[in-house]
């Protein structure tokens, strides 16, 4: 009986070390802890639901960004997406008239077509996915612009406004939590427990023997990017209501933010691993590193210089994930080398063994 | 013999010399005091089972690998391998079990990557090409010096990769599977090419699975198990029995299964078949439960006719029909659902998923049947799993870790366990046990047997000669993408093979 419960208990700690969200858990703890204790102000009640609420929209954008970097691809547009969105719900609602149940409705199949897009020319019309996005990042902008004419749109809708700032009714927590947590919930069962979830992580891990085991690659491809694209949309209309406005500069560098929490949340930009519970972390450790050099008054610019450094720190740990697994064994390595006469340092030795070579006899030989 | 009596002749000094090598990684000992000698002019071939420490060895030798203990001796003198720069000023060269070609390059580059000639500050190209050129003379193939690697098959590929060991200045020759794809006239051709080496006073250290060409180009063989050094023998006093009985520690009494051969209608037929691919109109038949075994040299269109089937090549024309309903199968999802499966030749590449555990690998082929309205069943998954896991025999943390810290016999499995939860009607086995250990090709033959025993058809695709020849029913020998010849088992000898699929070039 207790072996059972202990070998299940190991499995779960198995697969959790597995799905990677274990550490991004203890860096966003660890980054709160560090803000609670130099700023009186950071576990303020009030600072902590702007954190949050600040948050939702990030984290709503960056699933999309995990699954499209589950399949080993990536979506740079996704924060010109959002402004693009911005800017045409406020003017479908405000300036064509159009309800607000409609306009959402038809922001969302917007996302989805625009998301199509990128993901038909990327998989089927063969142009590397970072290249085309690099692309539709510039031309979603600059349609938003093309639309207002480069000024915003304010006062779009009180009911729209609603959308942001009601509160789930009973419980009192405010909506952003609610479509976090309902759409983390609906996009973690997708991934985990669905035909299509799994295709997108047997694509993103080996995109040959997905093909040879019946999978049609590129539709599962052009599928992570229509979902990015419907997150993208879903965002641009949180922000839309946030703000009762749209405008052409709203959610520069989202995308970055996106990625960023993807990877601090354990997605390797190789595809293949990641979960979205680890990019639920990644995004808040994002927005309280944020909110912590705010509330220290730290300039603008070193923040933006600052969440430039974490963007590169998280993709330097993807990279580096399987060497850094090593180190152990390294140091180990090295004091023996120290203790036997004329032996050098042992950094540079290992360099081709395990870590750096994936075919190497860990996997070849045992 | 004479040859090999003659090479034995030399018995110089020793060029190298490991005393009680070690090498831990997490987890495993790889090497555990592993003692051995190196002479010029002899061939020693290093054996033993998947995980039984031969890649490391190598990589120790080749540089790749610093041991945790234990000394390298270079013709009397104590040396430290750090990088594989210091393995090759040592006079090591070494052909390695993947390639280490860059498919861009051209072949010439590749030959002479890392130390390609100069004059001056500039490249010299044609010194670049006389030295491929060169290097290819003596191993007698033509292949064209300045067409890129990533064109060429993979029989040319795997000669580029030996002109790249052979033109360097060395003393000691590493070959870590050289034979993996090749034919066997090509291996034939090695062999001769491996004895001249050996001949113009260089040592050989030869990594094979293939235990009869051990036996038949290794002057001595040294025998690994679980790292550690079983034995060291004189290749004239051992038979494969012998080897193999040192590699597995126990008594294998059949190196192969016994097949009763089934008989009845056919229930794959295949007319004319036609693809990008290379199958050249290829016609067989094969009857329920029955083992077809393509034999043909790399290159033949064996592989290309097992694309065909599967719907992986585009098919120009002819008909494939399973159970007298003719099956169109453009991709391989079409396939799949018509009850067709693909074991592939390199199932790193195209197999397996290394982010994956086991469960997730064997149910990818056919998830509909897990699925209770969109929601896939999770606990019938592992269920199911186990169950396949438990009769494949497959050892290793299977149901929770990454199928790639498997051993290549248990990945096979894996591969093989889908295709039995899929429930194909007609199986293509390429190549299924290249790489594998002795013991896991043996339980793979066993569940071959039960493939076929299931009412399967199943076409076997094996440069094993031997293998194929013990576990087809039937062989069609292929030749230029078509079958130029069929023969029940027991009508045809090795040798028949060998002569019949080269045939083409020998000409």
């Amino acid at each position: 009986m207790t072996a059972q419960v202990a070998s299940m208990g190991s499995s779960l700690g198995r697969r959790a070390l597995r799905s990677r969200w274990i550490g991004p858990l203890l860096v966003m703890l660890s980054v709160a802890t560090l803000m609670a204790l130099t700023t009186d102000r950071f576990l303020h009640p009030r600072n902590l639901a702007n954190v949050s609420l600040q948050m939702a929209i990030v984290a709503i954008v960056a699933i999309g960004a995990t699954i499209v970097i589950l399949t080993a691809q990536i979506d740079l547009s996704s924060g010109s997406l959002v402004a693009l969105v911005t800017v045409l719900t406020a003017g479908v609602i405000k300036n064509v008239g159009l309800p607000v149940p409609t306009a959402l409705a038809l922001m969302l199949l917007l996302g989805a077509l625009l998301g199509l897009v990128n993901g038909f020319f990327s998989t089927y019309g063969r142009i590397p996915p970072f290249i085309f996005t690099l692309g539709t990042l510039s031309i979603f902008r600059g349609l938003a612009f093309l639309y207002t004419g480069g000024t915003p749109i304010f006062s779009v809708s009180p009911q729209l406004n609603r959308v942001f700032y009601a509160r789930l009714p009973l419980l009192e927590i405010p909506m952003p939590f609610v479509y976090v947590l309902v759409l983390y919930s609906g996009a973690a069962l997708y991934l985990r427990s669905t035909k299509g979830g799994r295709q997108i992580y047997a694509v993103g891990g080996n995109a040959a023997a997905a093909r040879l085991s019946g999978i049609n690659v590129n539709r599962v491809r052009t599928k992570a990017f229509v979902i990015a694209g419907v997150t993208g949309a879903l965002g641009g209309i949180l922000m839309t209501a946030r703000l009762d406005s749209g405008s052409p500069n709203y959610a520069q560098g989202m995308e970055l933010m996106a990625i960023a929490a993807a990877v601090i949340g354990g997605a390797s930009l190789f595809g293949g691993t990641g979960s979205v519970a680890g990019t639920l972390f990644g995004a808040m450790t994002i927005v309280i590193v944020q909110n912590g050099l705010n509330l220290h008054g730290v300039a603008a610019a070193w923040q933006s210089i600052s969440l430039g450094a974490i963007i590169a720190a998280a993709v330097a740990v993807d990279m580096w994930r399987s060497e850094l697994g090593s180190v152990p064994r390294r140091l180990a390595a090295g004091l023996r080398g120290r203790a036997r006469p004329g032996a050098g340092p042992a950094e540079t030795r290992d360099a081709a063994g395990p870590a750096g070579d994936p075919d190497s006899l860990v996997t070849k030989e045992r | 013999m004479a040859d090999r009596r003659d090479r034995l002749g030399v018995d110089s000094e020793p060029i190298w010399e490991l005393r009680g090598v070690s090498k831990a990684f997490p987890g495993v000992q790889a090497l555990d005091q592993v003692s051995l000698t190196l002479r010029l002019g002899e061939v020693h071939a290093l054996v033993g089972e998947n995980g039984s420490g031969k890649s490391t060895l190598v990589k120790c030798l080749a540089g790749v690998h610093e041991p945790d203990g234990g000394d390298l001796i270079h013709q009397g003198d104590f040396v430290r391998l750090r990088d594989p720069l210091a393995a090759r000023d040592h006079g090591v060269a070494t052909f390695h079990q993947e390639f280490s070609l860059v498919p861009s390059l051209s072949v010439a580059e590749n030959v002479c990557l890392g130390r390609l000639p100069a004059r001056g500050p500039m490249i010299d190209w044609n010194a670049a090409r006389d030295e491929a050129r060169r290097a290819f003379a003596e191993l007698e193939v033509n292949v064209d010096p300045d067409a890129p690697v990533g064109v060429l098959s993979v029989a040319d590929q795997q000669f580029v990769e030996l002109a790249k060991a052979i033109s360097q200045e060395m003393s000691l020759l590493i070959l870590d599977e050289p034979t993996a794809a090749l034919g066997p006239a090509e291996v034939e051709r090695l062999h001769r090419i491996i004895a001249r080496t050996a001949r113009q006073g260089r040592a050989i250290l030869y990594i094979s699975h293939r235990l009869d060409e051990v036996l038949s180009v290794a002057d001595r063989v040294t025998v690994l198990k679980d790292g550690r050094l079983v034995a060291t023998r004189d290749v004239a006093e051992v038979t494969i029995d012998d080897v193999i009985r040192l590699m597995v520690g126990a008594d294998l009494d059949e190196h192969f299964p016994d097949r009763v051969a089934p008989g009845g209608p056919a229930r794959v037929e295949v007319r004319d078949l036609w693809s990008d691919g290379g199958a050249r109109g290829a016609s067989f038949e094969i009857a329920r439960g029955e083992i077809l075994g393509l034999a043909g040299i790399a290159g033949s269109g064996r592989t290309a006719i097992a694309r065909a089937l599967f719907g992986a090549d585009r098919v120009h024309s002819g008909e494939l029909r399973i159970d007298d309903q003719v099956v169109r199968a453009r991709t391989p999802r079409a396939a799949i659902a018509a009850g067709i499966g693909l074991i592939p030749e390199d199932r790193k590449a195209h197999g397996l998923f290394f982010n994956l555990a086991g469960p997730e690998n064997i149910t990818i082929i056919d998830l509909a049947q897990l699925l209770r309205g969109p929601v896939l069943r999770l606990s019938e998954e592992r269920t199911r799993s186990r169950q396949l896991v438990e009769k494949l025999r497959i050892a290793g943390n299977v149901m929770d870790g990454s199928v790639q810290y498997l051993s290549g016999g248990n990945q096979q499995k894996v591969v093989l366990a889908r295709w039995l939860f899929a429930k194909a009607r007609l199986l293509i086995l390429d190549e299924p046990t290249q790489g594998v250990d002795v013991s896991s090709k043996l339980e793979i033959y066993h569940l071959i047997n039960e493939l076929s025993g299931a009412g399967l058809a199943l076409v076997l695709i094996s440069s094993d000669f031997a293998e194929l020849l013990a576990m087809s029913d039937r062989i069609a020998v292929v030749r230029d993408g078509r079958i130029v010849h069929t023969a029940p088992r027991g009508s045809l000898s090795e040798h028949d093979l060998v002569e019949m699929a080269a045939g083409g070039n020998a000409a």
